[in-house]
């Protein structure tokens, strides 16, 4: 088992590098100057210069990188052209906001979609069943920022039970945190469960048709114990990947969401670095996104070991 | 075995937790009770996005100014007629050939720290200015020295005659009094410390900006304990704020309720044409737009009320040169009313059929993009086809700057002196004048202008300027926008300015 942990964070180590160098040539060919933006329309040639000269992008861009990896590694990722301040303060700070939407959503999105998918698949073809895949169809294609701006303009304005936007930390306040949270994380959570909702069902209905539940159900066993022990369990498999999939992206940052709830997460932090250009930034956001990616992954297939015992972690 | 893998994922699972208590995000200063004599409350403004840092002579951002307009101070500042008057400098003389410029500094002023503010304090920020080419560097290029004989007096020695160096000099924050050891710690980027009426308490990126009442502030000490602002990108969201109690002031109105928004009980709504001015600008080193011909039959072809109408839901005057209605310097001017047979006979002479136009909108602007929309149908009826190309502003800017366009839209905001209107952009050598216009009768009363100490005198070369221009069609002039700001009932003595500065030092908030 640590053998296993080991080999997959030096593997992870050597993703993160690639990472680095990706994102980095990709920058190169994004269109729009990063100097430009920052001095807006009021260009003149020798503040140009010289704001180049300060956020050194007049050297050459393998000094660029280097200069970059080097301090990267002593967890130094640089200095933000617009603000400058450290890139690593700055998504760290960013991070809290962003875990507590992700995870928050992700809780509510199980809550709705475990019992729904798992009644749905039990009673394949009721009006239950009907019901849930039409409210999973209208998760995955209705955008998610209509859903939000409805969320608003219901539970803000026309209820005014909950706040239009804002945030506070957990840390600081615990209810008034929960009363910001509820909004932003039940409109992406309304996406997530929709997704869980049609996999946890198809997932059930393909398990329910194996041999050993019609030989569960012979020996006389009761539906509750049935489902549970042997259905359930065996279906959790792929839902696992799918949940842990949903779940690292949401640490991504849910950008339209961020932005429209005025949440200061990742997603918003990002939005903000790619209309300024402001790479440093961009680098340090994507590669804690990355990082975070890898946790997740290694996270999900120690998990499988558990759920699943002939599944061996090597 | 697997139960030592369960330990392991459990305890990964509570690092992540960890990390979510462990990390707040940055220090909260707690500023109730701050000070128990004012007792003023902490006022909620939602601006829509965030300021990229609070170095008032680093930032471009208007978000930037809209927080730092009640941190800093200027040597002079703008009235609500956009006059200069008195701030950190009570008065002013000029030596006879307008060369010198002596400034008597107000007595007594200190940085909120608590740190005298003197002379040596503006030598230090103009310097900065002028020796990193900070962004305002362009308002210094007259100036040859700034010096402090005695702590209360700054001499400013000029190369040429400045008219309009008091616009210069406190037109915006761009240009404000920094503390040099703020500066020289790095901490004026987050936490900057001016002599304005309040003070930065706290910032927490990516939620607010909170500010807390300067109580060493010189002039009449504010009646807000502090303001809190928040930036909220969506003008719905910010109008649900608004209306649900949890932010008093924004600025941030979604434009198509604004007209329903002034009659609406429980808000008060308030717009007043600002100095603005939107424009669409033909590249001129490109065939056949050098034509002045081709020009002016654009020129004829637009309705400048239907463009106004969808770009800005009626929130602007339209107005054929910069200049607007308020100003001293308006210039009363409109030679193009819309004719579209006017237009495709100027386009006949030109020789010019079939022609398809690129056009260069920004998703920044949006009213760029709409306006876009209804220019390129006029233009289809005078035989223009219009192709639109909607850029992020990155892109945008970037194509601008090496001329890859025949046309695009956008505005300039924050212009005082009639200097600013038209210099940069309309003069052969003008740093702006990325559409190639050159006139050689403009050149020249352009430097004219800008060095004539007699103010009528200046006003008719303005005149004759503003004429030339729009006749030219070296910008095709479409409207001033208006400033319109929205607020709660409870705030009360703030005033919408004609030059976006939001000032709350006069502001009081009921209970």
């Amino acid at each position: 088992m640590a053998r296993f942990v080991i080999r997959r964070l030096l593997q992870s180590g050597a993703v993160l590098l690639g990472v680095t160098l990706v994102v980095f040539l990709l920058l190169q060919l994004v269109p729009g100057d990063p100097v430009r933006v920052a001095l807006g329309t009021r260009f003149d040639p020798q503040t140009y210069e010289a704001l180049r000269a300060r956020a050194g992008l007049d050297r050459p861009l393998v000094v660029q990188y280097f200069s970059y990896l080097g301090r990267a590694l002593t967890g130094d990722l640089g200095v933000s052209f617009r603000s400058g301040r450290p890139v690593t303060s700055i998504v760290l700070e960013r991070l809290p906001a962003t875990l507590s939407l992700a995870v928050t959503a992700v809780v509510f999105a199980m809550l709705v979609a475990f019992p729904l998918g798992i009644l749905s698949a039990m009673r394949s073809g009721s009006l239950l069943d009907h019901a849930a895949r039409v409210f999973s169809q209208f998760g995955v294609s209705v955008p998610d920022f209509w859903m939000g701006i409805m969320g608003i303009l219901l539970f803000a304005g026309v209820l005014g039970w909950l706040p239009p936007s804002g945030y506070v930390a957990l840390t600081e306040d615990p209810l008034r945190w929960a009363s910001h949270v509820v909004l932003p994380a039940a409109t992406v959570g309304l996406v997530t469960a929709s997704i869980l909702t049609r996999f946890i069902r198809s997932s059930m209905l393909e398990v329910l048709s194996e041999d050993y539940v019609r030989t569960a159900e012979a020996k006389g066993l009761r539906t509750r114990v049935v489902v549970l022990r042997h259905v359930l369990r065996n279906a959790l498999i792929p839902v696992v990947t799918v949940v842990a999939v949903q779940l690292a992206s949401l640490l991504g940052g849910v950008i339209v969401i961020e932005v429209l709830f005025a949440w200061p997460g990742i997603g918003r932090l990002t939005y903000d670095a790619v209309q300024a250009r402001d790479y440093p930034v961009l680098q340090g956001a994507i590669l804690l996104v990355a990082a975070l990616f890898l946790l997740v992954n290694l996270l999900v297939d120690m998990l499988y070991a558990r759920l699943d015992p002939r599944i061996t972690a090597r | 075995m697997s139960s030592t893998r369960f330990r392991l994922a459990g305890a990964a699972l509570a690092l992540m937790l960890g990390a979510l208590t462990a990390c707040t995000a940055g220090e909260s200063v707690d500023v109730d009770g701050a000070d128990s004599s004012g007792s003023g409350g902490i006022l909620n403004a939602a601006i829509g996005g965030e300021p990229d840092q609070l170095d008032p002579h680093k930032t471009s951002a208007y978000y930037s100014f809209q927080v730092l307009e009640n941190v800093y101070d200027t040597l002079v500042e703008p009235d609500a007629n956009l006059d200069m008057q008195p701030s950190l400098a009570t008065e002013w003389t000029t030596s006879d050939d307008q060369l010198v410029w002596t400034f008597t500094i107000r007595e007594g002023v200190t940085f909120s720290d608590g740190s005298p503010l003197t002379s040596e304090d503006v030598v230090y920020s103009y310097n900065r200015i002028i020796s990193e080419k900070l962004n305002a560097a362009y308002k210094f290029t007259t100036v040859k020295s700034v010096t402090a004989p005695d702590p209360t007096t700054v001499v400013i020695t000029l190369t040429a005659p400045t008219p309009n160096l008091l616009a210069n000099l406190g037109g915006f924050k761009g240009v404000a009094i920094v503390q040099k050891t703020n500066v020289e710690s790095g901490a004026v980027t987050t936490k900057p410390v001016g002599s304005g009426p309040f003070a930065v308490g706290s910032y927490t990126s990516g939620d607010t900006i909170k500010l807390v009442r300067n109580d060493n502030y010189w002039s009449d000490k504010p009646k807000l304990d502090g303001v809190t602002f928040t930036f909220v990108k969506d003008p719905t969201v910010a109008l649900q704020n608004l209306r649900g109690g949890e932010v008093h002031w924004t600025d941030n109105l979604p434009p198509q309720q604004v007209p329903a928004l002034r009659d609406a009980d429980g808000l008060t709504v308030r717009s007043v044409p600002s100095s603005d001015y939107w424009y669409l600008a033909l590249n001129q080193a490109r065939k056949p737009y050098d034509d002045v011909k081709v020009r002016r039959a654009v020129a004829f072809a637009l309705d400048r009320e239907a463009i106004t109408k969808a770009a800005k839901f009626g929130l602007a005057t339209v107005n054929q040169t910069a200049i607007p209605r308020n100003s001293a310097f308006y210039y009363d001017y409109a030679p193009f009313q819309r004719d579209p047979g006017q237009a495709r006979q100027l386009l006949d002479q030109a020789g010019v059929s079939g022609l398809t136009m690129d056009l260069m909108v920004t998703s920044e602007y949006p009213e760029t993009v709409t306006a876009a929309q209804v220019i390129a149908a006029q233009l289809k009826e005078v035989g223009i086809t219009v192709k639109i190309r909607t850029l992020d502003f990155g892109q945008w800017l970037d194509e601008q700057g090496k001329g890859n366009f025949d046309s695009f839209m956008l505005g300039w905001l924050g212009n005082i002196d009639p200097d600013e209107f038209y210099y940069a952009q309309h003069h052969s050598g003008g740093t702006f004048n990325f559409h190639k216009y050159r006139n050689p009768t403009v050149d020249r009363l352009l430097d004219q202008a800008r060095t004539e100490t007699d103010q009528a005198a200046r006003k008719r070369q303005y005149d004759q300027v503003a004429k030339q221009i729009v006749d030219d069609a070296s910008y095709i002039y479409l409207y001033n926008p208006d400033v319109v700001q929205g607020w709660s009932p409870q705030v009360s003595g703030y005033e919408v300015r004609t030059d976006r500065a939001i000032r709350f030092r006069d502001v009081a908030l009921a209970k």
